[in-house]
């Protein structure tokens, strides 16, 4: 049978983790091996519904598993997020091109993330720990809307404990037993241990927290080829042909999701 | 590339042995009410064609089309809404076979379209299955355009209203009869058993084709002066600097979002993949979709770049005129003015070109 490119791959939830009341991890087992590179998006299909694109947050070392962490907010997540434990779903993809883990080694990598923005994040920090030794160290912002909406709760002080990594989070409402940051996560990247000179910047997030984050990054003195953005548009192919997610010359599901600023500087409106 | 003679009274023969092995679809004349009134010149042809099958129309009806047919080429090779796949259960257990398509009454303009959506879905890491076996498939027979329609401006983009490459055979009516060009092995294997009726072209004959688009060429140009439409080296510049420009938000003032526009163009491409789930299994389809729709980009959260409408029909001259100059090397837009014909509002690709261009060279005082 002839390949066709618009078919999923089978793939069973093997678990579901509540993250927040709006936010699920799944684990899918799929029907073979499933490889990709961190940063790339996958289409995840839930059946009769349709698809959506989505970043896996596990560790692309991983070949068997693959984990999604998905925000229940459209017409597939909803449907997802009331499936259950064996379930099935589809997959395609790799698609796009994901961190250009080489160009990062030797330098301190300041990574900013807001809401479930963390969760692409996440796929790059397992791949950065993996082999840390090649990394000067890795810095951590994230931003939450408020303690209850952060994801990865026992993972983030797992990570803060770690050698050469520095993890800070800030909400931007607090309640009682917060006791950390309260502020928007611009905020907390002023005072960051990051050498700016030989770092690289990498930001995951809403449209208007990347907006502000990169405007502050420029302003700590990063260079626009020295800060990664993840893009978010309707993609519906990943395959550069459906038209949905042009970002002016290029496409997001093709020659992003992520791209550098020095790519995006020129163009209009990016961020809507 | 070899010519030879058609007489007209032999052209049935021709389709009838193309019919045995391809689905043959050829030029019919239809009443369409499709009607931009010309301004200019009342003498224009107002005819429409459509192409239809071979094996359902009255050969009397069958005519010889003077200019592109109504629809656009692309939909032969990718239909408007069809089935991509069927996943998990049953997926791929009935391999569907077509009869290969025979295309007769495409135009130069339609085969620059080609060029475009064949970047599209053959081009990139991954090939659209259903498209490239039909594409693969098909045979294509041009023709020259003896005649032109008052939105035509295929000559504004340098593309001439007569092909030259791009099919496998090509019609150019001369006289009693047509020169054909016979381009590829396959358009040569059907020749070869036409001899009969095929007569190799003559140096007179092949220079009195030369006359004829010659003179086509001319009457086209002075149809033309009068929408000063930019030359295509200068598109990409104006649709960029004129980006925030008024003209968008101005000319957009009658469109109705009917996506008309889209769907007749023969170089727009986009497509949405749904899913249904009204039978047991679970389908795919690919479906036309298009910029001008309001939902076009946006996404589960509610965001939508292309909020209002003036940033969607500009997004589309950005496609056309920036996003594939860029990636492509050409403009996707071959001047076949189906998009001015079928708009209720009047919107003319012609007359926002020409405005953007002004708009940056000459600047109002």
């Amino acid at each position: 049978m002839k390949k066709n490119i618009y078919q999923p791959l089978k793939a069973t939830i093997e678990e579901i983790i509540d993250e927040t009341s709006v936010i699920k991890t799944f684990r899918l087992k799929p029907e073979s091996d499933f490889s990709f590179s961190t940063g790339q998006f996958i289409e995840l299909t839930v059946p009769g519904i349709g698809e959506a694109p989505f970043t896996p947050s596990s560790d692309p070392g991983v070949k068997e598993k693959l984990e999604l962490t998905i925000m229940n907010t459209g017409e597939v997540t909803s449907k997802l997020h009331a499936m259950r434990k064996g379930d099935i779903v589809g997959l395609r993809g790799p698609y796009g091109k994901g961190y250009p883990l080489d160009k990062f080694k030797g330098k301190d990598i300041f990574i900013v993330g807001g809401g479930v923005g963390l969760a692409p994040l996440r796929s790059l920090l397992f791949s950065l720990f993996s082999g840390i030794d090649k990394y000067n160290k890795v810095v951590l912002r994230y931003g939450s809307r408020s303690p209850k909406d952060i994801v990865y709760k026992t993972l983030l002080p797992e990570w803060a404990k770690m050698n050469k990594v520095d993890c800070l989070v800030s909400v931007d409402i607090g309640d009682p037993s917060w006791q950390g940051n309260v502020g928007l996560v611009t905020t907390i990247l002023g005072d960051a241990p990051v050498e700016v000179a030989n770092a690289v910047a990498i930001v995951c997030g809403p449209p208007i927290m990347m907006k502000f984050v990169t405007l502050k990054l420029l302003d700590l003195g990063f260079k626009p080829p020295e800060i990664y953005l993840s893009m978010e548009k309707s993609m519906s192919c990943g395959l550069g042909k459906c038209g949905h997610c042009r970002i002016g010359k290029y496409y997001a599901c093709k020659d992003g999701p992520v791209f550098t600023y020095e790519q995006l500087k020129d163009i209009h409106d990016i961020w809507d | 590339m070899e010519t030879y003679f058609l007489k007209n009274d032999d052209l049935l023969k021709f389709y009838e042995r193309i019919s045995q092995e391809y689905e043959l679809y050829v030029p019919v004349r239809v009443k369409s009410v499709l009607k931009a009134g010309c301004e200019c010149r009342s003498s224009l042809p107002t005819d429409d064609y459509s192409l239809q099958k071979f094996s359902k129309v009255k050969k009397e009806d069958i005519v010889f089309s003077d200019y592109r047919a109504l629809e656009p080429t692309r939909a032969f090779f990718a239909r408007y809404k069809e089935e991509a796949c069927e996943y998990f259960e049953n997926a791929g257990s009935k391999e569907k076979k077509e009869k290969p398509q025979a295309l007769c009454g495409i135009k130069n303009c339609d085969l620059f379209s080609l060029k475009v959506q064949d970047f599209v879905f053959l081009g990139g890491n991954e090939v659209d299955p259903l498209y490239k076996a039909r594409r693969d498939s098909a045979l294509i027979i041009a023709s020259d355009c003896p005649h032109f329609k008052e939105v035509c401006f295929c000559r504004a983009f340098d593309i001439d209203p007569y092909p030259v490459e791009g099919f496998d055979f090509n019609l150019s009516p001369l006289n009693n009869g047509y020169l054909l060009d016979v381009a590829t092995p396959k358009a040569k294997a059907i020749a070869v058993s036409l001899k009969a009726i095929l007569a190799p072209a003559t140096l007179g004959q092949l220079s009195g084709r030369g006359a004829k688009r010659e003179s086509m060429n001319l009457r086209l140009d002075e149809h033309l002066k009068q929408y000063k439409i930019p030359k295509k080296e200068t598109l990409q510049d104006i649709v960029l600097s004129g980006y925030n420009s008024g003209i968008w938000t101005e000319e957009s003032r009658t469109c109705v979002e009917c996506n008309g526009c889209v769907f007749m163009c023969d170089t727009c491409h986009c497509f949405l993949l749904a899913d249904d789930s009204s039978s047991s299994n679970s389908k795919r389809f690919r479906a036309w979709d298009g910029c001008l729709l309001k939902n076009f980009t946006k996404v589960a959260g509610g965001g939508n770049a292309l909020r209002l409408r003036f940033m969607r029909l500009r997004n589309r001259y950005l496609k056309k005129f920036d996003f594939f100059i860029s990636n492509l090397g050409f403009q996707a837009c071959c001047g076949c003015g189906r998009c001015i014909e079928v708009c209720p509002g009047k919107i003319d690709i012609r007359r926002i070109l020409r405005k953007l261009y002004e708009e940056k060279h000459i600047p109002a005082s």
